[in-house]
């Protein structure tokens, strides 16, 4: 995708791909199965840039087909460059940052008021905590105890100019996410086995609260080269880098295919 | 004009179960009867109008009405991105209202000044923009809003001055009331506080037609056409500035399709520089009597009209507290 559309914005996708796939694969109710159901769970990338992950998991459940995948960028097609609320299956439009949050947190509550079932999940990167609303959201969702939403930080570290750390302080979000009263976790963002529980976890729980992960990552994970490196942020690949990274990629799979 | 609102509030959330209000924390008398007769269907979402927004987007993604309410000031200004994106780029049916558009919080300063909404708005696809003028008018925007599935932005602007109408009045999108016939030179077309000022001015202008323009986006081509074939010249007037509101949807339209002289009364291209009540900040931006009379003059004068002596007639003196 990254490749055939020559686009940046790979490390911020290979940071939550883990993340993404246990949810769709053993947590989201999809209802019928396709992306119009109207009971199906809502999953809203709030950090957009990381879309060609949501993109990749919407292709393995048929929602995509390999050319939407392969025109990914191009002119006059539907799978822009960050999450688009126009794409069915996708809830909101990100890139500007700090909105995702609290429309997910409307579709937790309609959800709610309205008595369904429906569960929200919400994946918001932690250089997206800079932006205010994401505050407001945090405020709001523990107010109206909203039980069926769990919130889950890309904690990879990184934003667009350089370490979290070093732009705005965070500190420990696990800290400030209880502090809110969110009933919280902390994982390995990369260990699908360790997530699986925590999520599990949370779902037992029996509180009404909010839940939220933090799931420590690393920007650009699977790939040596990507591994940590804000300049995949924006970097494209080159024939070159497209086969080493390919190659990394199915030795990576060939050996979790070996050890399971 | 509050009181129609809050009856068309509680009328609708009757009628319809989705209906849903969020504050932000703002509105503070205007919403007993609905908290005393409708109480879960009115939340203070706090000083947060940002998530607010996003809220009312999520709760219509899932089929509910959320109707919004801030100051003008706030909502739209401080949240416009979020109304873009989160709601008018989904074409999401959320009602939104700006209250105390205008000069209505004087002496209050900047903050709580608001005359670039319509403008702020105008442009953003999907998004309707109602201006009521009077109760009536208002009755009417709550109806036409919730009629549509789409965002719509009711701007509450002074509302203590009084009806503009005698009566309910059904009005259409797009459409321009006609306040007063007339095939002269000259016509008004005004919205929200402005229509009065316009009748008051329209006195000293024999044959002038009136219109009140409560739906200013969509604004209906063929009607802005033919009003603006029918009159030498066009005044516009608005309590918002002078670029991107009523005047320049009606400039817009003239110039493509009937070109005729438009002369754009609003607030012009400048903060109020002092604190001053809601009847001195109209005058210091020449929204006055006095100082809309002085604006239509120089226009007609531009325009090359004989006065045939009818401006030398007395004008109808409004006083302070009439605007």
């Amino acid at each position: 995708m990254a490749y055939a559309g020559s686009t940046g914005h790979i490390a911020p996708a290979f940071s939550i791909i883990e993340i993404l796939a246990v949810l769709y694969r053993s947590h989201l109710n999809l209802g019928d199965g396709t992306p119009d159901s109207p009971e199906r769970d809502y999953l809203v990338l709030s950090k957009g840039h990381g879309i060609m992950a949501q993109y990749a998991c919407m292709h393995e459940l048929g929602w995509l087909s390999s050319q939407d995948l392969s025109r990914y960028f191009s002119d006059g097609t539907v799978l822009r460059g960050l999450s688009d609320a126009l794409v069915p299956g996708v809830e909101t439009t990100s890139g500007s940052m700090g909105h995702g949050l609290s429309i997910g947190v409307g579709l937790a509550w309609a959800a709610k008021r309205l008595g369904t079932n429906q569960r929200c999940f919400a994946i918001v990167g932690d250089g997206e905590m800079n932006e205010g609303p994401i505050w407001e959201a945090f405020l709001f969702a523990a107010h109206w105890k909203l039980s069926n939403l769990t919130v889950i930080i890309d904690n990879n570290g990184l934003q667009a100019m350089g370490r979290v750390e070093e732009v705005l302080r965070l500190g420990s979000i696990a800290e400030k996410l209880q502090a809110f009263g969110f009933e919280t976790r902390e994982v390995n963002g990369h260990d699908e086995a360790a997530l699986d529980v925590a999520l599990q976890q949370l779902n037992k729980v029996d509180l009404p609260c909010p839940r939220a992960i933090v799931a420590k990552t690393v920007k650009g994970y699977g790939v040596s080269f990507i591994h940590d490196d804000n300049i995949w942020h924006y970097t494209r690949l080159t024939p070159e880098t497209y086969r080493a990274a390919m190659g990394e990629l199915d030795s990576n799979k060939k050996s979790v295919a070996s050890r399971s | 004009m509050r009181d129609a609102f809050s009856a068309a509030l509680i009328k609708a959330a009757q009628q319809d179960e989705r209906v849903i209000l969020l504050t932000g924390d703002h509105g503070y008398a205007l919403f007993d009867d609905i908290r005393r007769l409708l109480p879960d269907r009115y939340v203070n979402a706090g000083v947060a109008e940002q998530n607010m927004v996003g809220v009312a987007a999520g709760l219509a993604k899932a089929g509910l009405r959320p109707i919004l309410y801030g100051l003008s000031a706030f909502v739209p200004i401080r949240v416009l991105e979020q109304i873009k994106l989160d709601i008018c780029h989904e074409n999401l049916p959320v009602v939104m209202i700006g209250d105390g558009a205008g000069f209505v919080y004087g002496a209050l300063g900047a903050s709580h000044h608001c005359t670039e909404d319509i403008s702020a708005l105008r442009g953003i696809p999907n998004v309707r923009i109602l201006s009521p003028a009077d109760a009536y008018e208002m009755t009417r925007a709550m109806e036409l809003a919730f009629a549509v599935e789409q965002p719509v932005y009711i701007r509450i602007g002074k509302c203590d001055i009084g009806p503009v109408h005698k009566a309910p009045i059904k009005y259409d999108w797009g459409e321009l009331i006609e306040m007063r016939p007339g095939n002269g030179d000259l016509g008004f077309i005004a919205t929200g506080s402005m229509v009065k000022a316009a009748l008051n001015e329209a006195t000293r202008w024999q044959g002038s037609s009136v219109w009140s323009a409560p739906s200013v986006k969509p604004l209906d081509i063929e009607q802005t056409t033919a009003i603006c074939r029918n009159h030498r010249g066009i005044i516009t007037l608005e309590e918002h500035s002078i670029y991107g509101g009523l005047g320049a949807a009606v400039a817009e339209i003239s110039s493509t399709y009937s070109p005729c002289w438009i002369g754009r009364i609003g607030v012009p291209d400048r903060f109020a520089q002092y604190a001053g009540s809601y009847q001195y900040l109209r005058s210091e931006h020449g929204l006055d009597a006095a100082g809309i009379s002085h604006q239509v003059d120089e226009l007609m004068e531009r325009v090359g009209h004989v006065h045939r002596g009818l401006s030398k007639s007395p004008r109808t003196e409004i006083l302070a507290s009439e605007i």
